[in-house]
């Protein structure tokens, strides 16, 4: 299988009146299609950065990103960021409207969409009336409406109670196998990390670096409830726990 | 509906009848203790005027063919004034917001304009612009304008920074962020700005109606003065307080439409 994207040596450097800070020094990784990798690390380690630099809205980075000119990314937040004036299904198109993307396919994708999830009797409604789980979803659904061929996820469901935070990302994990979307997602969640994807990295505290990378191999690629039960899950947990642990003594 | 909820909303009802009521009492009792004190000659009918006196004068007005001419005259010059203010404070604004480094010059610029009593413009502006409705609405602009461009200025950059973020992964324009994001995430600034300005352009109007002008509330108001009858200046203050809760409660109106989903 062809690497969708690989990243050579990035580095970044933030400046501030104090001083220089080195944010992240040379990290390199490749993802396969269809690949799920997390990436993990202490907070403020730059791996919102990181993520920034991948989705090109940072360009001022050393080291070299290869990837297809035509790859689409979408970027999906720890904030749902529904804008409140509008109706959940203007913000669920706003990304195809800002793209122009905005046709009869596109359209029924969305609309597929909101019965995936069960919120088409709330498509007139506004995001204030909806809770922070649906208000995720409709943010998911924003995310995934333009087709993107590499999602990036920086910390979507954070914000979330636990019990939407588990249902949340089971739906997410289930529509992306089910697409065979290639995802990055970054989390400080370990139990999330193990159970949403095929590999995890493990960065060190600023300037980060990393730290380990480790090849989760589960039978079960149906659900994470399923994965959460395997055999190795927590032994899994405990090497990922170690390396976090390390650097933070 | 349950009997409860009938209840709630029973009481509710009632609650706002309540306020109503004591509102009218409110007025109604200062009338007739304005009215009895001075006909007790215990506060001087000369100085304070009366409701009695107050109405006439109005009848009288009215007669003569002035006083809704007055009222016409103060009301285009607020519409005027405070049209171009929002509009000019909007677009200066969005000049401030697309380019930050002018923004950064010019900051200190608009904190001196803004501390600055305007009043002390007036011989200048009388002057440049003759004793005209030029000088009027000059007058008032140079109160209400800065004001809107800070508030709105300052709602800009309120955006939220999430969204601000999505706009951007999806590659956004600067145009689309501005029409898309930006100015509809500040509606409350701008209508707060509104709030502000309006009350700005009456001051502004006012005081522009002291300096030059030959009709209008605050003419009313300086020729009362000018000829020692004070029914004139009690009439227009009252006018003026009438005006400025009208049109403080169109904007209000104005909010609840279009702010109805946030």
């Amino acid at each position: 299988m062809n690497n969708l994207l690989e990243i050579n040596n990035i580095s970044k450097n933030y400046h501030t009146k104090n001083g220089e800070i080195e944010a992240i020094k040379n990290i390199s990784f490749k993802i396969k299609k269809g690949e799920i990798i997390s990436i993990v690390g202490p907070s403020g380690c730059g791996k919102s950065t990181l993520l920034s630099i991948i989705s090109e809205l940072d360009h001022d980075y050393f080291g070299k990103i290869i990837k297809d000119n035509n790859l689409k990314i979408a970027y999906m937040l720890q904030s749902d960021a529904l804008l409140p004036w509008l109706t959940i299904y203007e913000n669920a198109i706003l990304g195809l409207k800002i793209k122009k993307r905005l046709d009869n396919e596109t359209l029924d994708y969305v609309n597929y969409l909101f019965d995936f999830y069960n919120l088409s009797e709330f498509k007139e409604s506004y995001p204030k009336n909806l809770s922070g789980g649906m208000r995720q979803r409709v943010a998911l659904i924003r995310t995934l409406a333009l087709k993107p061929d590499l999602l990036l996820l920086d910390e979507p469901f954070s914000a979330l109670d636990q019990q939407s935070r588990l249902l949340i990302s089971d739906d997410v994990y289930k529509i992306v196998k089910k697409e065979k979307k290639t995802v990055i997602l970054v989390t400080h969640n370990i139990e999330e990390a193990v159970s949403f994807s095929d590999r995890v990295i493990v960065l060190s505290k600023r300037p980060s670096q990393i730290k380990n990378i480790i090849n989760i191999n589960f039978t079960n690629q149906e659900s994470i409830y399923e994965r959460r039960k395997e055999k190795y899950y927590h032994q899994y947990f405990d090497t990922i726990w170690k390396d976090l642990d390390i650097n933070e003594s | 509906m349950s009997l409860d909820q009938k209840k709630y909303l029973h009481k509710l009802h009632m609650n706002k009848i309540k306020v109503i009521i004591c509102q009218i009492f409110l007025i109604v009792s200062f009338l007739f203790l304005w009215e009895y004190l001075v006909n007790k000659g215990i506060i001087s009918s000369f100085i304070y005027s009366s409701p009695s006196r107050v109405i006439k004068t109005i009848k009288e007005l009215i007669e003569s063919h002035n006083f809704f001419n007055h009222i016409y005259i103060t009301l285009k010059e607020v519409f005027i004034s405070f049209t171009l203010g929002i509009s000019l404070g909007f677009i200066i604004a969005l000049i401030l917001y697309e380019f930050k480094f002018l923004a950064k010059v010019i900051d200190p610029f608009l904190t001196m304009l803004n501390s600055l009593p305007k009043v002390a413009l007036g011989p200048l502006i009388i002057i440049a612009c003759g004793a005209n409705i030029k000088s009027i609405i000059l007058m008032a602009l140079l109160i209400n304008l800065i004001v809107s461009i800070i508030t709105i200025y300052n709602g800009f950059l309120g955006t939220d920074e999430y969204i601000l973020k999505l706009f951007k992964t999806l590659g956004a324009s600067r145009f689309q962020i501005l029409t898309k994001l930006v100015i509809p995430s500040s509606y409350q600034t701008i209508i707060a700005s509104f709030k502000l300005g309006i009350a700005q352009t009456l001051i502004g109007v006012i005081m522009g109606e002291f300096l030059v002008s030959k009709e209008g509330i605050g003419y009313l108001i300086v020729y009362g003065k000018q000829v020692f009858n004070l029914n004139y200046v009690m009439t227009g203050i009252i006018l003026l307080g009438i005006i400025s809760y009208i049109l403080y409660k169109l904007i209000i109106i104005l909010e609840n439409k279009l702010l109805k989903h946030l």
